[in-house]
């Protein structure tokens, strides 16, 4: 992914290729592989585990086709799949020094082979549940993307949206409230998406109206959910929970055919409503971002207010009703905590859930279907520590918890190459 | 005009949306005021008993609740009004403590490990003001007794009541696969841990059998934390791996976060038996009462009373209260629903290891236990 910044030279004019490639070869990609290649040698063999085994459990109890527990030798996998990835760190070497670009599917490749062998490692002499690590990785995902798709719409136009984490919570809050009270989740979900956007009204209008540093307004804003729904928790929620804080959860939705598709089925097709939206809805917001009207208008304000100005684009409007849209958006992935998980309410259940959605903007290079993955790559990230805590992982439990940021560290300095945000992003528009 | 139309619009949206915050903000409920009604010879309506919580509140159907709880009897027996204040961070604890101070407070409570640093402070810097902390020894600079005269630890020995559930899970699971997990690494929590993985451990050695326990490594003091206090999706999950490995028994050890593993157990249909913390959980969150098998039980609300009941009459002293399963400090909470499902003998067994733990034969080994 690092040599992407080549993309656009290789459009230009001949020359112009000539000087852009020489600028940007990269040793990121080759140097990272290298590092993990060798980690992989340190741990897979140089200290293989005693028990011999590693199961790969491929089926879930409930699915139609039932596969049987792949088992593979620990030690063996280990030394196989380090020989792999140094010969992959080789390649990307060899490819930099001719000048070309690692491919994005080389980098995958690379990860699901380093999991494969980590996981052999790790879990030897114990079954790692291959479908419950990724039905987990979705489940934990699903509100990072709603913010993370909150983030790109906002920053897109030009605002910083660091109030993510409060429009979650407001969400996860509101959704919980008005579904118990109305017995209706649907009701909930959309009382979700209006809670969302009266937190982004304000910050819409401190951040285009009054010019007020997004930033700030960001961060009060998220102190002031918290507040607000840990009081009205403690004392309006909780005077009544049986009436005011036992929601209906939305059920399991499974899609015919589709979720009996091994692996994959039970992992994306047997999902509440609120996913199947979530596929939607980034899926919408990645076409209509780039090849729509507003998606045009929307990126003008962002990267030059002032030539969208002068072509008669009014910035402020533009920008005040995206941020809203974004906020209603992260508001209705925020009853994804309440209707779509655990049911009640509980207080600042999001748990910083709203900034690595903000980590996951970055990492996607402000792009919906990009941040979507990284979103992704964090809910696996902190799934697997869940299922290697279980099974008794040689890894301490304190790193285990820092594993999610480590991984989001490493992969926004490592892999992402230079990640630029819109040129207008954060800053105010003041007209002359 | 245009324009300014917009931005009134713009204006007027925003307004509303803040006029919404702020009126749901004012539709609470005044607090209601605990006027303790004097009575008998205990009275003493002068004296100031105060508590700070964790940042868990005083709502979180476990650890500070309880504790809010004997607190707030005690006072009522007394006749005195009681100062509360929550922590909603890490950084509130000297600062509210602090404030209690200010406020003229005789007795501070203050629930929970967490808060044994700005306990020590507040105690070094107040010798006038009766501490009393739980969950934690307040010895700070490890010589073995709390660090200020004014300091009484109240601590609990969880790993022998823990033990007991630990046997009666390993009985109880048909799988033979039980589990457990955490909030945090943090001694009051990981005592709980080990007490059950040796239950099991126990149970294996007396019955021949094989039954494993998931989550929590005694030797090496490492297993599966979600990493804080709060229920979320984030316990949900992980109480979801544990039935993925096919565990029929959890334990989850950490405030309100067995919330989220109630709900991972209707989502799996599985039968699948909890095991609860601090109060009995049976009683205490009805919602989820058909899944519990017992509860580890700590007595802070008892302790906690006593302690304000004492200092009350200018009887406090810095000699800390350990709860053990002989003084009844800890224990597990009868089996309620799951009586007829449980093994006919386990009661007798049970009994049989309790009285062994009390007399010495059973050796139950937790690095957290307080020193005795």
């Amino acid at each position: 992914m690092s040599a992407e910044t080549q993309a656009p030279a290789a459009e230009t004019s001949n020359g112009a290729v000539a000087v852009a490639r020489a600028a940007v070869v990269s040793w990121k990609a080759p140097i990272a592989f290298g590092v993990f290649a060798l980690l992989a040698l340190v741990l897979f063999v140089l200290n293989p585990r005693a028990e011999a085994e590693t199961g790969f459990r491929l089926s879930t109890g409930r699915d139609f086709i039932q596969i049987p527990d792949l088992i593979v030798p620990a030690f063996v996998t280990g030394v196989i799949v380090t020989i792999a990835l140094f010969a992959i760190a080789l390649w990307s070497a060899i490819l930099v020094r001719q000048r070309r670009k690692t491919p994005l599917w080389v980098v995958i490749v690379f990860a699901v082979l380093f999991m494969v062998g980590f996981l052999a490692w790790a879990a030897a002499g114990e079954t790692v549940p291959v479908p419950g690590l990724l039905i987990g990785t979705v489940s934990l995902s699903v509100p990072l993307i709603f913010g993370a798709m909150a983030g790109v719409i906002s920053e897109r136009g030009g605002v910083v949206n660091i109030a993510i984490e409060g429009q979650l919570l407001s969400g996860a809050f509101t959704s919980a409230l008005i579904a118990s009270v109305t017995n209706n989740p649907y009701l909930g979900l959309l009382g979700a998406a209006i809670a969302g956007l009266l937190v982004s009204f304000v910050l819409g209008a401190f951040a285009v109206k009054y010019f007020v540093d997004q930033i700030i307004v960001g961060v009060v804003l998220n102190v002031l959910v918290i507040g607000l729904t840990s009081f009205l928790y403690s004392k309006v929620l909780q005077a009544d929970a049986a009436t005011l804080n036992s929601p209906e959860r939305f059920a399991r939705i499974d899609i015919p055919v589709l979720s009996g598709i091994p692996i994959i089925g039970p992992v994306l097709f047997s999902q509440t409503i609120i996913v199947y939206v979530m596929y939607v809805a980034v899926a919408v917001i990645a076409f209509a971002l780039f090849k729509t009207r507003w998606g045009l208008r929307l990126r003008s304000v962002g990267e030059h207010p002032t030539a969208a100005d002068t072509v008669g684009i009014n910035v402020a409007a533009t920008r005040f009703w995206n941020v809203s849209l974004g906020g209603a958006i992260a508001g209705f992935g925020g009853a994804y905590f309440t209707l779509g998980s655990v049911g009640a309410f509980q207080k600042e259940m999001t748990a910083g859930m709203g900034f690595i959605a903000l980590a996951a903007v970055i990492f996607g290079k402000w792009h919906p279907v990009k941040a979507t993955l990284a979103a992704l790559l964090f809910g696996f990230a902190t799934n697997l520590k869940n299922v290697l805590g279980v099974i008794g992982s040689p890894v301490p439990s304190e790193f285990m918890l820092m594993l999610p940021y480590i991984v989001t560290v490493f992969a926004v300095a490592g892999l992402v190459g230079v990640s630029r945000a819109p040129a207008a992003d954060g800053k105010p528009y003041i007209k002359s | 005009m245009r324009n300014s139309m917009r931005r009134f619009a713009i204006g007027g949206a925003a307004a509303i949306g803040t006029s919404v915050l702020v009126l749901t903000g004012c539709a609470a409920p005044p607090e209601t005021d605990g006027n303790g009604n004097g009575n008998g010879e205990t009275s003493n309506p002068d004296f100031i008993p105060c508590m700070v919580s964790d940042t868990g509140g005083f709502d979180d159907k476990s650890f500070n609740q309880l504790g809010y709880e004997g607190l707030t009897e005690a006072a009522q027996e007394i006749g005195a009004t009681p100062n509360t204040v929550q922590s909603n961070a890490e950084t509130d604890y000297a600062s509210n403590i602090s404030n209690l101070v200010d406020q003229g407070c005789n007795l501070i409570v203050t629930v929970g490990f967490l808060l044994a640093e700005a306990t020590v402070a507040g105690a070094e810097a107040n010798p006038d003001v009766e501490f009393t902390i739980i969950d934690d020894f307040a010895d700070l600079n490890g010589d073995g007794k709390p660090d200020s005269d004014n300091i009484k630890p109240i601590v609990f020995d969880t790993a022998q009541a823990a033990f007991l559930a630990g046997y009666a899970a390993a009985s109880y699971s048909k799988t033979g696969v039980v589990g457990t997990y955490g909030g945090i690494a943090i001694p009051p929590v990981t005592i709980f841990m080990d007490g059950f993985v040796q239950g099991v451990e126990y149970y294996n050695a007396q019955k021949g059998t094989s039954v494993r326990a998931l989550g929590w490594d005694v030797a090496a003091q490492n297993g599966s934390f979600t990493g804080g206090f709060e229920a979320g999706i984030e316990s949900k999950s992980l109480a979801q791996s544990l039935i993925d490995q096919n565990a029929d028994v959890i334990l989850p050890v950490g405030g309100p976060i067995f919330t989220s593993a109630v709900e991972a157990i209707r989502d799996s249909g599985k039968d699948i038996a909890m095991i609860g913390v601090d109060a009995d959980l049976y009683e205490t969150y009805p919602e989820g009462k058909d899944l519990f098998l017992t509860s580890i039980l700590k007595g802070m609300k008892v302790g906690v009373h006593d302690v304000v009941i004492q200092a009350s009459k200018g009887e406090f002293d810095s000699t800390p209260f350990v709860g053990t399963l002989d003084n009844d400090g800890v224990g597990i909470a009868p089996f309620h629903d799951f009586e007829s499902k449980v093994d006919s003998k386990l009661a007798d067994e049970l009994d049989q290891v309790r009285k062994g733990i009390i007399d010495g034969s059973i050796e139950v080994t937790s690095p957290s236990s307080p020193k005795q």
